[in-house]
């Protein structure tokens, strides 16, 4: 398993609505997603050369005030080969989410957890793509996402199986 | 009046838990089911007791004083016992 990249939250790009709030907490930047509303951001990267195996992201977060209940991510992969048929300009393209289900958050706020999610859905990326990775908490999930309050999400890493 | 919609009550209950996310403090324990219920709980107690409040202010008051105006009084009171922070920042200063 090797480390690919690891994609901070100054390197974070947004949509038009509904992003985390770019945000620093105790001096450390973040990513402040909503307890309410589903926030979306995203990543862009070239996939290196090599790149092989299974593809994970492992999401580091810490709660705001929630000492209690689960958060769940969605990580989502838009994988774009040379000469593919993707207007870039107009379009998404984005494979089927990975979630990775109900994550109970630590007992005390502000101590950190690491998620692993695989991208079982990856897009068929291969080495030379042109790829984002788009991260979401799944805040209007009332099964999966009970914690209360903000979760500031601090790096995403993206490995592969090499 | 009757109780909040439960559109307002969602705003409340958003509120709350951006407002103390921002102060990174919260309520031990509890999931956002929990605290949704104790928004429609507590707008529930206001609705139940609206009544028994007005009866218990001072006629002068209770016959002069808009609903508006008997609501900040009683938010007042209760931030004052609880909250002095919150009332400053509303009234600008209590001295």
């Amino acid at each position: 398993m090797a480390t690919r990249f690891v994609l901070t939250p100054n390197s974070a790009e947004f949509p038009a609505s509904a992003f985390p709030q770019l945000t620093l907490i105790n001096r450390r930047p973040t990513l402040a997603f909503d307890a309410s509303t589903q926030e979306t951001c995203y990543w862009s990267f070239l996939a290196p050369q090599g790149l092989t195996g299974t593809k994970t992201a492992v999401i580091s977060y810490i709660m705001a005030s929630a000492t209690s209940g689960t958060v769940e991510f969605e990580v989502a992969v838009e994988a774009i080969t040379d000469a593919d048929a993707t207007d870039l300009d107009a379009a998404d393209s984005f494979a089927t989410v990975n979630a990775s289900g109900a994550i109970t958050v630590p007992g005390t706020a502000g101590y950190i957890d690491q998620v692993s999610v695989t991208l079982t859905n990856d897009d068929g990326i291969s080495a030379g793509d042109y790829v984002r990775l788009s991260v979401s908490r799944d805040a209007d999930d009332v099964t999966n996402d009970t914690a209360t309050g903000d979760l500031y999400l601090l790096n995403v890493e993206f490995r592969d199986g090499a | 009046m009757a109780v909040l919609p439960d559109s307002d009550r969602l705003r409340i209950y958003r509120g709350l838990m951006r407002y103390w996310s921002s102060l990174r403090e919260g309520v031990s324990g509890i999931l956002k089911t929990d605290l949704k219920a104790a928004v429609d709980a507590a707008d529930q107690w206001v609705e139940d007791n609206s009544v028994s409040y007005n009866n218990a202010l001072p006629a002068t008051f209770r016959t002069n004083a808009t609903a508006s105006q008997k609501s900040i009084l009683l938010v007042a009171v209760v931030l004052m016992r609880f909250n002095l922070d919150m009332l400053k920042r509303i009234f600008g200063e209590v001295d």
